[in-house]
């Protein structure tokens, strides 16, 4: 398993995600899907929580690994269309959009996640910028769940981060295996902006209209639920 | 893609901010599928408050989908009012066509029951 490096490329914001997020979501999707299958129960235990005829949105649904629609309706968005085709798969709805401009009117849902998305954008203002339009779609009282990854890792893992920077690339390998026996492997960077203790919570909070109301960390990711609370 | 999700969906042009014009968006060429799903009561009653029935209706009626004008005072008694939004908001599928902006005119394409919002750069 290679380890991440400090992400040194001197790409504007847009250009960098495009190269090193989009691009690669977009090869590695088949991948990738098979890899998330496990639910991780604090979003699990928040989805539980959510009233019988709640509606809400994953901005960043991958393979819709989250998306429900019994008791709850959910749907989901994301960039790359090969995951969305996933979901599609799944009898999910779900729409190809970008985090930064949801195409949804204000205040049309009880809740909103979105959980390892907000780590892939390239400066504070966009990731401020994808908490405002998740604060935007969901209604006054309403909540949004956001988990990024943590720049202190718990685990000893399978990802080695080295403190000093928190700008990195990260390797996704996909086997050769998947392909051919003698087929090499491929390995992927993708950009990461990983998020210290504190970082999560002080970013919502210059978002105006809501409140932190719940924050904490599992299993290597800074979490926050956020409330929209009109004047 | 349901209809429930077409009811959130609005136009996001630069500029182009009529809410009369920019939602709901207008169907061409819409292929429809009825896929049957199980019924919850308790569930269609409590997500009206999440729906715009105004433009419900005119969605519906373009699709030419029966639906009640008015929502009735006690939903949860009517089922034949049930039954309708059920069939309306779940279990109808559009799968291809695009999606107008009475405002802008942007089309957005559905293929395969999933719609493409995204916009091209002169349009954020």
């Amino acid at each position: 398993m290679k380890d991440p490096v400090p992400d040194t490329l001197t790409l504007d914001e847009a250009t960098k995600e495009s190269q090193y997020v989009h691009q690669v979501y977009d090869q590695i999707a088949s991948h990738f899907s098979d890899t998330r299958f496990k639910p991780w129960p604090v979003i699990t235990s928040y989805l539980d929580r959510q009233p019988r005829g709640s509606l809400g949105v994953d901005v960043g649904c991958g393979n819709g690994k989250y998306l429900r629609s019994a008791d709850i309706f959910m749907l989901g968005t994301d960039l790359s269309p090969p995951l969305v085709d996933i979901c599609g798969q799944r009898g999910h709805d779900a729409l190809v959009s970008d985090a930064l401009q949801l195409p949804f009117r204000s205040g049309a849902f009880d809740f909103a996640i979105s959980i390892a998305v907000i780590h892939h954008m390239a400066s504070d203002e966009r990731r401020k910028r994808a908490i405002e339009e998740l604060v935007r779609v969901v209604r006054d009282q309403g909540t949004v769940l956001v988990f990024v990854w943590a720049l202190e890792q718990e685990t000893k893992g399978r990802r080695r981060f080295d403190g000093s920077t928190q700008d990195v690339l990260v390797p996704w390998v996909v086997p050769g295996s998947r392909q051919d026996e003698h087929a090499p492997d491929q390995v992927f960077h993708r950009y990461y902006h990983l998020f210290r203790d504190g970082e999560l919570a002080q970013l919502a909070g210059q978002v105006p209209g809501c409140t932190v109301v719940e924050s904490g960390y599992d299993r290597d990711n800074w979490y926050v639920v956020i409330q929209r609370q009109n004047a | 893609m349901r209809l429930i999700t077409h009811n959130m969906l609005t136009c996001h042009v630069k500029n182009c901010e009529d809410p009369d014009k920019q939602f709901p968006l207008r169907f061409k060429d819409a292929k429809l599928e009825q896929i049957e799903a199980e019924r919850n009561d308790e569930f269609l009653v409590r997500m009206l408050p999440r729906l715009d029935w105004a433009a419900l209706l005119i969605t519906a009626n373009e699709l030419n989908i029966a639906l009640p004008e008015k929502v009735p005072a006690q939903p949860e008694n009517d089922d034949a009012f049930l039954q309708a939004l059920h069939t309306a908001i779940l279990e109808t599928h559009v799968q291809e066509g695009s999606m107008v902006c009475n405002g802008c005119g942007h089309e957005y394409k559905i293929t395969k029951g999933i719609p493409n919002m995204l916009l091209a750069e002169h349009e954020i």
